[in-house]
C-alpha cells in the first residue's frame, strides 16, 4: 500500500505543469555582471562610511586641544579601519559558484551553518571590541574635558551623571548586539548538531 | 593563447548549462516549488538557481554526473534561500520523523483530486526540514538510493530509511483519495 501510494505521488509530482522559466544566456551574463556590480557597491558603501567616521575623528583631533580626546579619536580611527579590513576579508570569503556543486548537500549545510556560527561568535573580537577603547578614551577625555571648561564645578554632579549615563547606555548596546550574537550563534550551533548526529546515523 | 582558451572554456560553459537546463529545467522548477511557496519568490529563486548552475559549471570537472551536478548547486541555492527565509520569519521547519508521527494520529477521511493531493504535498514539503527536503524531492523525481545519497551526502542506508518514512506518510496522508480513485 505505501509502495503504491508513493508511487501515485511520484506521477502526480512529476505531471504537474512545470515550465522552466526562459533565461537566455544573454540574461544570465547581465545577471553575473550586475550581482558583481551589487557586490563593488555595497564594498563602496562600506568604505564610504568608514571614510565619514575616520574624517570626523580626524576633525575632532584637529578641533579638541585635549590630549585623551585626541588619544581617543586615533583609537577610534585606528578601530574603524580594522573593522573595515575584517568586513573586506570575510565579505571576500563569501560562497563561489562552484561550490555549490562541489560538495554533497549535508557537507554545504554543515559549513555554511559553521561560517555563519563562527561569524557570530566572533562578532565581540572583531566588531564590537575594536571600538571599545576609542570609545572608551574618548568618552573619559569629554567628560575631562567639560569638567575643566568655566562653570562646570558648580554642574560636576549633573555632568557626572550625564557621562555615566551615556556609558552605560553604550555599553549596554556593545553588550546587547554581542548577547544577540552570542544566542543566534547557539541557535546554529545545534542545527550543527542535529547534521553531526544524522552523518553519525550514516 | 589565453584568450583562445578562456573563450573556448566559455563555450563549453555555455554548452554545458544548455544541456544541462533542457534536461532537468522542468525538473528544477519543480523542485524551486517544494523550497518557495510564493509565486514572484520562485521565479527569483529560480532564476538564481540557474544563475548559480551556469556560473558553477565554468569549474566542472567530470568528477560526477551533470545531473549529480545540477541538482547539488539547485538544492544547496534553494536551501540556503530557506535558511535566510527561516531566520528572517522565525518559521519552525520539522524533520520526517516529526511528521510521520504526527500523520499517524490524523483523520484519513481525505476526498482530494490530483490538484488538491499536489498542494497538500508541496505543503508537506515546505515545513521539512533543507534535509529531509531534499531526499523527498529527489525520492519524487524517482532517483534511487544511490543516487539522492550522492546528491545529499547522507548514507544509501540512511536514505532508505528517510524513503521508507516518506512512503509511509505518503501512504498514511494521501491513501482515501486513492483508494477513490481521485
Amino acid at each position: 500500500m505505501a509502495n503504491e501510494s508513493g508511487n501515485d505521488m511520484t506521477s502526480i509530482w512529476k505531471n504537474q505543469p512545470a515550465a522552466p522559466p526562459a533565461i537566455s544566456l544573454d540574461h544570465l551574463r547581465r545577471k553575473s555582471q550586475k550581482l558583481q556590480k551589487r557586490v563593488l557597491w555595497r564594498n563602496v558603501r562600506e568604505y564610504v562610511a568608514a571614510g565619514v567616521v575616520v574624517v570626523a575623528f580626524a576633525y575632532y583631533i584637529w578641533l579638541f586641544p585635549f590630549l585623551l580626546l585626541r588619544v581617543g579619536c586615533i583609537l577610534v580611527i585606528a578601530g574603524t579601519l580594522f573593522v573595515v579590513y575584517n568586513l573586506h576579508r570575510r565579505g571576500s570569503a563569501r560562497i563561489m559558484p562552484a561550490e555549490f556543486a562541489s560538495r554533497s548537500c549535508i557537507e554545504f549545510h554543515r559549513e555554511e551553518l559553521l561560517r555563519q556560527r563562527d561569524l557570530l561568535r566572533s562578532v565581540w573580537t572583531w566588531y564590537l571590541l575594536p571600538f571599545v577603547p576609542g570609545m572608551a578614551v574618548f568618552l573619559l577625555g569629554l567628560y575631562l574635558w567639560t569638567m575643566q571648561l568655566p562653570n562646570a564645578s558648580a554642574h560636576q554632579g549633573r555632568i557626572a551623571a550625564l557621562y555615566a549615563l551615556i556609558t552605560a547606555g553604550c555599553a549596554l548596546v556593545f553588550i546587547g548586539v554581542g548577547k544577540l550574537n552570542s544566542w543566534a550563534a547557539r541557535k546554529i550551533q545545534r542545527e550543527i548538531d542535529a547534521l553531526n548526529a544524522i552523518e553519525k546515523e550514516s | 593563447m589565453e584568450t583562445e582558451s578562456a573563450t573556448a572554456q566559455a563555450s563549453r560553459q555555455d554548452e554545458l548549462y544548455q544541456q544541462a537546463a533542457s534536461s532537468y529545467g522542468p525538473a528544477l522548477e519543480r523542485l524551486v516549488r517544494g523550497y518557495e511557496a510564493d509565486r514572484d519568490r520562485c521565479r527569483d529563486l529560480s532564476q538564481e538557481i540557474h544563475l548559480a548552475l551556469w556560473q558553477s559549471l565554468a569549474r566542472f570537472d567530470g568528477r560526477c554526473s551533470l545531473r549529480t551536478w545540477a541538482y547539488r548547486v539547485a538544492h544547496n541555492v534553494a536551501a540556503s534561500h530557506v535558511i535566510r527565509d527561516h531566520r528572517r520569519n522565525s518559521r519552525t521547519l520539522v524533520g520526517l520523523e516529526t511528521v510521520e508521527a504526527s500523520a499517524a494520529g490524523e483523520d484519513r477521511e481525505y476526498h482530494f483530486d490530483q490538484q488538491q493531493a499536489l498542494e497538500k504535498l508541496l505543503r508537506l514539503i515546505q515545513q521539512l526540514k533543507p534535509l529531509d527536503r531534499q531526499v523527498i524531492l529527489s525520492y519524487l523525481e524517482d532517483m534511487d538510493a544511490v543516487s539522492i545519497a550522492e546528491i545529499t551526502g547522507i548514507s544509501p542506508g540512511n536514505v532508505a530509511t528517510k524513503i521508507h518514512r516518506i512512503k509511509n506518510i505518503l501512504a498514511r496522508r494521501f491513501r482515501e483519495g486513492e483508494n477513490r480513485g481521485e
